[in-house]
């Protein structure tokens, strides 16, 4: 065993790809919350006097507020005050065309293999690309126009199209969900904003880059996807940050708002900056992220989440509307010091919903994986079924995996299963595959991989590669 | 009593002062009736001057020892102690001779909260068994609750201790009298020592009008066994956690338990094993029918520390809902942090099987009928290999209560 | 090619090959015999590298030394083991294990890595061999296969791998009549000159298909006998009591513990 386990911890030791961090000159705002900064963020932005009422409102909730019991997390206390909640890269207010992008900006998102020269592009996918803050660019606006699809930037939807923004903004996450909620709220800075009308299938995958840059900031983005009675959309986001010796704060809030008949799939690959193996530095990635179905609607989350030292997330679906469908697919890798704490809700109030979670999570050298699902079957979720599959491997003696599922049910019609397990790589498959050649490394890389197989087999091609290889240098301890 | 003893009573006394009663915020008390607890009033155990009538019929008929408890003090009129087999000594707490501190003062991994404060410091009475031998017949403790003018709580305690190699069956009836408010808090601490073996079975029958607040402690040795089954069915409140700590290389623990509900009931299971020496194994299988607008609530936890390798562990809880306003509550938590373990767990909701149901009737049994032997039949899955025939017939028979 | 010398094998403290010789030239296909727990299994995982053994004496693969090297680098150098009991990996399909065993083997020998195009065409070949359909090569490594399945995908994946020495251990057990007929119909076609072979087997069964040019008998962890073909009918006939006899000199001491 002892072999293996050393060959663990080397595997384990992945040194972090997207580390680097470009010299951008960056508007920062002072250090520190008040009302003044959330006035601040609201003029720098030239929003309207209702979206600053809602900042506001959303401000004074939080102050009343406490921060939420860790439950598994360990956790140094967090400073609110020295955390910068506003920071854009300098540059023109609005583009005209790619070519207006700063070219350090054009640069760094080259380095992350993500080209935003429309004319680069191969793949079929319309990027929004985020950096700290602000969003910088949009691709492909020309061609989602045709369809009717609206795919900005958050403060570009509320100065062109404010009415939409003003109906759905909170809808699905309220001011006082929680701690982190209400933080957002007041204080977002930008996001992704889409639209699909009525009956439109968006014609290419939508994907968001966010990326964190400047140091000693707070990353607070909104994203809002409405998708109209029997539109159909696909949304991709992906993050990285720079490393940094502090822990850097990052409270995103997604809504999605799936009318009659409409589908929204929704996948993330998460790659924050974990820290280092003694556990300095790294995102703390707190998100609340949560989607209603309406009648015969389906949203479905899929994540893959490798980064961030401690990632507190639980993609949801409130499954109003009857027939509506809910799913969860998820891969959580922890290693160095990683802690995570995921999962989803499914909230199930209409008749005939269903709602499917399938988790997988990877403990390696000192990370924690927790697991945390909520499934409520409300007293009018007439024949709603759940079925909840949670795995763990645990790929060493000095990790942790944790599995909390809780399942309320008030429907006697109602169908709820939960599966879970827990195991370890074998040192039988371990063998197996060397003695058929393979190295212990790509051994191990196939056999976590395969773990994953139903995670990965929801993510659109062009992630799921991203993903294994993710997977892979997480685990491998070799760069690219 | 000791003097470390006296003195560890006074802190709990000393404490029920500030006590915060738990909230929903607790975990271990998240579907609790929370205003219901704040109405439980404890003090100094008094004997009722009277004991009611209706206490005698409503404990099962068991041969042998047994010992009874009547609002936190040991009624010996009721209790059958002489003639006690070889190796078993049986007596109340207060008449035990002997250093108790050792048995008294025993720290345990499930934290403390108010009610097991309350019980150290109210709970002065209650049974001490100790096992060193393998008596053939059951020990039968019987805890009475009967609610008082002064307070309508009452506390007791029972501690069992088997030695090396030991063997036994022991049975807790809790019961209680009356239609007014009230209830009981018992707490159990067992030590198995190494290759002792314990089946340990609860029966909860309060009145509709009580609460019960059990709790159950396990330490376990090397390679001892540990079987114990929880027959949840009465109160308005009927709770029973238990904390059960693998300490001892090799050791067993195989827990299960049955909770049907009605009326209003709120069953309440709080199952924890702590898994912190090496190749233990553990089970856990609960199954739970809910009637009526009751709620059944099954917080089932394994707790696999560093170093505890070769942990084999189970969990399962089935639910049945037989109408539209019960309702249950289940969380199969694992907590692992060793390798080489194999946890599994499952929990599962539903209704009576239509198919079945379907299928019995066009074979000519009505729809009650065919109900009934469903419920029964899934019920009985917990009764498997459960020895007591006594046991066996006051499950059913109170079981066909429910029924009818 | 194979040259095994007073080898020596111990788990914990507890001793398993007591002293092996054997040697296996090119082309040679050799069947070891013994009864349960004589130590044939652990001679073949003792080849090919298992952690855990306390090994001492020498292996040698064409003059090259064995015993230093991880079982990747031995599968590198031709040595190949049907399991006893193939190992599940769910999720990993066949198909995709076989390319990155295959290409990995072929990397440590510097050689080309093969292509998806090409690798279909050897599988494909390989999968005639064993009488296997298609789908077979999307379904995750034996997990869900029935015993037979195991065994011919073990022969399935020989046939890719190509090895210069394959341990086929207890191949037969488990197999149906059909089955044993089209794994031993299998092996029989990768027999050639360059290729050499051991085959473990309890049952004389299996040689009836695969005709051995050796047969040795191995009880209590050393090779108690060899000869040819006619051995193995020898024991169909007369069992191992007659070579567990040897060690009859052990009994008094077993016994006076008891």
């Amino acid at each position: 065993m002892s072999e293996t386990m050393r060959g663990i911890e080397e595997l384990t030791d992945a040194s972090y790809e997207y580390g680097f961090s470009t010299d951008l000159d960056t508007d920062v705002a002072p250090p520190g919350l008040t009302e003044e900064t959330v006035r601040l963020i609201a003029s720098k932005k030239d929003e309207p006097e209702w979206l600053l009422e809602w900042r506001l409102k959303a401000f004074a909730a939080w102050q009343e507020m406490e921060e939420p019991d860790w439950a598994k997390l360990q956790i140094a206390p967090i400073d609110y005050q020295s955390i910068s909640y506003w920071a854009a890269p300098r540059q023109k207010p609005v583009l005209d065309s790619m070519d207006d992008v700063d070219p350090e900006i054009r640069d760094m998102f080259d380095k992350l293999g993500i080209p935003l020269h429309e004319q680069k592009m191969l793949s079929n996918v319309a990027v929004d690309a985020i950096v700290d803050s602000v969003s910088v660019t949009t691709t492909f606006k020309a061609t989602l126009a045709e369809a009717g699809v609206i795919f900005c930037s958050f403060s570009e939807a509320v100065q062109d199209h404010p009415e939409l923004v003003r109906e759905h903004l909170g809808s699905v996450v309220p001011i006082r969900d929680n701690f982190f909620a209400a933080l957002n709220s007041a204080v977002f800075s930008d996001g992704s904003f889409c639209y699909i009308p009525k009956g439109v299938r968006c014609p290419m995958e939508l994907s968001t880059y966010f990326r964190i840059n400047s140091m000693n900031t707070g990353q607070f983005e909104r994203t809002l996807i409405v998708a109209e009675d029997d539109a159909h959309v696909s949304y991709l986001e992906g993050c990285t940050a720079p490393q940094r010796d502090e822990n850097q704060l990052h409270a995103a809030v997604v809504e999605l708002v799936a009318k009659d008949r409409a589908e929204i799939k929704y996948s993330t690959v998460q790659n924050w900056y974990p820290g280092d193996e003694n556990g300095v530095g790294g995102i703390y990635n707190f998100v609340t992220k949560r989607g209603r179905a309406h009648t015969d609607a389906k949203i479905s989350w899929t994540q893959v989440e490798t980064g961030s030292a401690i990632t507190w997330k639980y993609p949801s679906v409130i499954l109003q509307g009857d027939r509506s469908i809910g799913e969860f697919y998820s891969v959580a890798l922890t290693s160095k010091h990683q802690q995570a704490d995921t999962g989803t809700k499914m909230i199930h109030i209409g008749a005939d919903t269903t709602s499917s979670i399938i988790s997988k999570g990877i403990s390696a050298a000192k990370g924690q994986n927790t697991y945390r699902g909520l499934v409520k079957m409300m007293r009018s979720a007439e024949n709603a079924r759940n079925y909840t599959q949670c795995d763990s491997l645990l790929l060493g003696k000095e990790c942790g995996a944790h599995t909390v599922p809780y399942i309320e049910v008030k429907n006697p019609t109602a169908q709820v299963e939960h599966e879970a397990s827990t195991s370890t790589v074998g040192e039988d498959q371990l063998y197996y595959c060397r003695q058929r050649g393979m190295n212990e490394e790509d051994a191990m890389a196939m056999i976590v991989n395969g773990f994953c197989r139903e995670v990965f087999d929801e993510l659109p091609m062009e992630f799921a590669v991203e993903a294994q290889r993710l997977l892979s240098v997480s685990l491998e301890g070799s760069v690219g | 009593m000791s003097v470390a003893t006296l003195a560890s009573r006074t802190a709990a006394l000393e404490q029920v002062g500030s006590l915060s009663l738990p909230t929903k915020r607790d975990e271990a008390w998240r579907y609790a009736p929370h205003k219901a607890l704040g109405r439980l009033t404890f003090g100094p155990a008094t004997a009722p001057d009277v004991v009611p009538a209706d206490v005698a019929g409503q404990i099962p008929e068991i041969d042998g020892p047994r010992l009874v408890i009547v609002n936190g003090v040991v009624d010996r009129g009721r209790s059958r102690l002489d003639s006690l087999p070889a190796g078993v000594e049986l007596a109340g707490l207060v008449d035990s001779s002997g250093d108790l501190a050792g048995a008294l003062e025993r720290q345990h991994e499930g934290a403390e909260d108010a009610f097991s404060v309350i019980n150290r410091a109210y709970g002065t009475d209650g049974a001490l068994l100790r096992i060193d031998g393998r008596p053939t017949e059951a020990i039968h403790i019987i805890d009475v609750a009967v609610p008082g003018d002064g307070q309508n709580a009452s506390a007791s305690r029972v501690i069992i201790e088997m030695a090396a190699g030991s063997s036994a069956t022991v049975i807790e009836t809790r019961i209680g009298s009356g239609d007014t408010f009230g209830g009981s808090n018992v707490r159990t601490e067992i030590s198995l020592s190494d290759e002792a073996n314990l089946e340990h079975i609860i029966l909860q029958d309060l009145p509709s009008t009580h609460i019960h607040l059990g709790r159950v402690d396990v330490v376990q040795a090397a390679g001892s066994t540990l079987r114990a089954r929880l027959f949840n069915l009465g109160s308005d409140y009927g709770r029973v956690a238990y904390n059960v700590h693998l300490a001892g290389e090799g050791a067993h623990a195989n827990l299960s338990g049955l909770y049907f509900g009605v009326g209003q009931q709120t069953l309440d299971q709080q199952i924890n094993v702590v898994h912190s020496a090496m190749n233990c194994t553990s089970r856990q299988t609960y199954r739970g029918v809910l009637d009526d607008a009751s709620t059944g609530v099954w917080n089932g936890g394994v707790d696999v520390r560093r170093g505890a390798d070769g942990t084999d562990s189970e969990q399962s809880n089935d639910n049945l809902l037989l109408s539209r306003q019960a309702e249950v509550n289940t969380m199969p938590r694992l907590e692992i942090l060793a390798d080489e373990v194999s946890c599994q767990h499952g929990a599962t909701v539903g209704q009576l099987d239509e198919e079945a149901l379907y299928y019995m009737r066009s074979r000519g049994i009505p729809q009650d009928e065919a109900s009934r032997l469903l419920i029964n039949g899934f019920a009985d899955q917990v009764m498997d290999d459960l020895e007591s025939e006594a046991v066996r017939t006051w499950i059913s028979e109170r079981l066909g209560r429910n029924d009818g | 090619m194979l040259h095994v010398e007073n080898l020596t094998v111990a788990i914990g403290d507890t001793p398993i090959l007591k002293g092996l010789d054997l040697d296996v030239g090119a082309g040679e296909v050799h069947a070891i015999m013994g009864p349960n727990g004589s130590g044939k299994s652990t001679f073949a995982h003792a080849l090919a590298g298992r952690d855990g053994y306390e090994i001492g004496g020498t292996i040698t693969l064409d003059g090259v030394d064995l015993l230093e090297m991880e079982p990747e680098a031995r599968a590198a150098a031709g040595i190949f083991i049907g399991f006893q009991y193939p190992v599940e990996i769910p999720g990993v399909n066949n198909m995709y294990f076989l390319r990155t065993a295959l290409n990995s083997v072929r990397r440590t020998r510097g050689e080309d890595e093969i292509g998806a195009r090409d690798f279909l065409q050897v599988a494909q070949e390989a999968m005639d061999l064993v009488e296997m359909k298609k789908d077979f090569l999307y379904r995750s490594v034996n997990a869900g296969f029935s015993g037979g399945e195991k065994k011919r995908n073990e022969i399935l994946q020989m046939a890719v791998m190509q090895p210069k020495l394959a341990v086929l251990d207890e191949t037969d057990s488990g197999l149906d009549i059909d089955a044993l007929r089209v794994v031993a119909a299998g092996v029989n076609a990768l027999r050639g000159p360059d290729r050499s072979m051991i085959v473990i087997t309890h049952y004389q069964r299996l040689l009836e298909y695969i005709k051995p040019d050796f047969v040795h008998v191995m009880v209590d962890g050393k090779i108690v006998e060899s000869g040819d073909h006619t051995l193995a009918l020898h024991l169909e006939d007369h069992g191992y009591a007659g070579f567990v006899n040897h060690d009859l000199d052990d009994a008094p001491l077993s016994g006076a513990t008891a």
